[in-house]
């Protein structure tokens, strides 16, 4: 028998549709479980058969976080190395950038390749000679140690030469003849026209500084000290690990990332993906 | 009047001089950091990697015993396996379904196409900490949801954290956190290709088969370059998921390269050995790179 001609392609669409649709499950279901086990008593988590919506409602989970965990202290900790992270990588990023996108300079050709070639070098393979590095600096146990090596990058200056390329340079010439400086000219006329590319850099900036785990890890020694992704990390595998509790942190250290990524999500998708389109 | 014009060449002499001194500067922090936090401990830690240090006291050299006792080294030679087959896993299942998801996603009969866009870049965004924490609870034997979801539906309980399946439960993790983001460099590419494109492949009668493999793919070919490097560079470079799930083990099944490298480093104190892992690391990765550029002939081309 003949399917319809109309038939197939619509067969096909719902086909499409449920593919995803399974995808969207295995992509949400984690977020709402831990944000249910955040709102459950232990003995809930642990009950067949589960419930998703919790039965009884509790925010105990929330409050020991706070208390027993000083969460507000690791939570302000992450907030200030990402947001002092996030300004020192924007600036020098964009002067890098700026650079390689509008002078004629000499090898500049051969320092763009090592630029890139430096994104090939696994950090752990740095890890060893970093950490004596920082022990010798006196870097151990403090913000600059954990800020220092990443205050600009490979990828930044790259995100961001890409973006300034298309600046026109009659808008610079113009400032310098009115007599500013090089660097007036990059401050009053390169960075306000790059500022939507910033912001998307700004985002990637502060989440992999909010997400950063293993160098913090290393450098910070003193637990007050210590970012939420370590803090997290330590609750896992202690003796009677407290789910509800570590849920909660969990959802608590994700919420701002989430959120600041849907209040500029459009930008944020055109700017991921930057470098494998023109790279 | 003289002196006037004294500053005023003055001032212009500087002017030109920031001019040409300019570039330079804006792009010194990098190659100031590069070289004290990247050159100079790359070649330090090719040295460390030839001695023996616990940390503190006396470095004795030792050649290239690191590199032949790591040869021997039964863990190390596992967490090389176990890594190897997370980027395999990475490559060869993660990015397909990927692009299957772009690919759909981009296609005209779908609908809520940013509702996808962005339930799958969700993820992205969490920490790895977070994430396997989330997918910790998940695994757990008799009240975790993959094993109440199998029962449900009349399937044995599975031991998600056991040797035999903890690699796989990695890579679910894994398939969790980075699927989206490749899915949406992989969509970015799509919606580069022009559509006349596929208009002409159409008039000329092609089937969406012959389409996928004639036209979308080849012209995917830069997005999936940059996308298969650095899902392999990724890979390859995997700590957190290991170790929050089940400490690298059990009986170091999960156990990545980088895992073996903070142990042998960091707890057993063997500093030199740990720099050996660290190069063999990163001269795999180099090996890779540079045969993922031959593959896709960026070589050729540029």
């Amino acid at each position: 028998m003949r399917t319809s001609p109309k038939l197939w392609p619509r067969i096909e669409a719902v086909a499409a549709h449920l593919f995803l649709a399974g995808a969207l499950l295995y992509m949400s279901i984690p977020f709402l479980w831990m944000i249910g086990a955040s709102l459950k008593k232990q003995s809930e988590i642990f009950r067949n058969p589960p419930t998703f919506i919790p039965d009884e409602l509790v925010f105990g989970n929330y409050v020991n976080l706070f208390v027993e965990f000083d969460f507000l202290r690791h939570f302000l900790n992450s907030t200030f190395l990402a947001v002092v992270h996030t300004l020192l990588y924007l600036f020098f990023c964009s002067l890098a950038g700026y650079a390689f996108a509008k002078y004629e300079f000499r090898l500049k050709n051969l320092l763009f390749l090592l630029l890139l070639g430096s994104m090939m070098v696994p950090g752990y393979t740095l890890f060893v000679p970093l950490f004596v590095l920082a022990i010798r600096l006196k870097l151990v146990d403090s913000y600059i140690g954990v800020l220092l090596p990443g205050i600009v990058g490979a990828f930044g200056i790259f995100f961001m030469k890409q973006n300034m390329e298309s600046i026109p340079d009659e808008l610079l010439d113009a400032a310098r003849i009115d007599g500013t400086t090089e660097f007036g000219a990059f401050w009053r006329v390169a960075r306000p026209l790059a500022a939507p590319a910033m912001a998307v850099l700004a985002v990637l900036a502060f989440l992999n500084s909010w997400n950063d785990f293993v160098w913090p890890l290393v450098i910070l020694r003193t637990r007050e000290l210590q970012t939420l992704p370590v803090i997290l990390a330590g609750m896992v595998g202690t003796y009677r690990m407290e789910y509800g509790i570590v849920m909660a942190g969990s959802f608590l250290s994700a919420l701002p990332v989430l959120i600041l990524f849907t209040s500029m999500q459009r930008n944020f998708m055109q700017g991921l993906t930057v470098g494998a389109l023109r790279g | 009047m003289h002196s006037i014009t004294q500053q005023h060449i003055r001032e212009r002499l500087w002017y030109r001089y920031q001019r040409r001194l300019a570039p330079y500067l804006f792009i010194s922090p990098f190659y100031i950091l590069f070289v004290v936090f990247a050159l100079g401990p790359l070649i330090a830690a090719l040295y460390f990697s030839m001695i023996k240090w616990p940390g503190t006291g006396p470095m004795t050299f030792l050649g290239l015993a690191n590199y032949l006792e790591l040869f021997e080294d039964e863990i190390f030679l596992k967490s090389l396996g176990n890594t190897t087959y997370y980027a395999i896993g990475a490559v060869f299942v993660i990015l397909p379904v990927a692009l299957f998801l772009a690919l759909l996603i981009n296609a005209a009969v779908v609908r809520a196409k940013s509702l996808f866009r962005i339930a799958f870049i969700l993820p992205v965004l969490t920490s790895t900490v977070a994430a396997t924490i989330m997918f910790l609870l998940m695994f757990e034997h008799q009240y975790g949801l993959f094993n109440v979801a199998l029962e449900a539906v009349g399937l044995n309980a599975l031991k998600w954290l056991d040797e035999e399946l903890v690699k796989l439960s990695v890579l679910l993790v894994a398939a969790w956190r980075y699927t989206g983001l490749s899915m949406l460099y992989f969509l970015a590419g799509l919606q580069s290709i022009p559509t006349d494109v596929y208009e002409a492949a159409s008039v000329d009668g092609a089937g969406r088969w012959t389409t996928f493999w004639q036209i979308t793919l080849p012209l995917l070919r830069p997005v999936s370059l940059f996308v298969v490097v650095v899902s392999i560079i990724g890979s390859f470079q995997f700590f957190a998921e290991p170790l929050l799930l089940a400490g690298g083990g059990p009986n170091n099944a999960s156990l990545t390269i980088a895992n073996y490298l903070y142990r042998v480093g960091f707890s057993y104190l063997r500093m030199g050995y740990a720099s050996a892992v660290g190069y063999i690391l990163a001269v795999i990765i180099f090996i890779l790179t540079l045969l993922q550029l031959k593959f896709f002939g960026a070589f050729g081309r540029s």
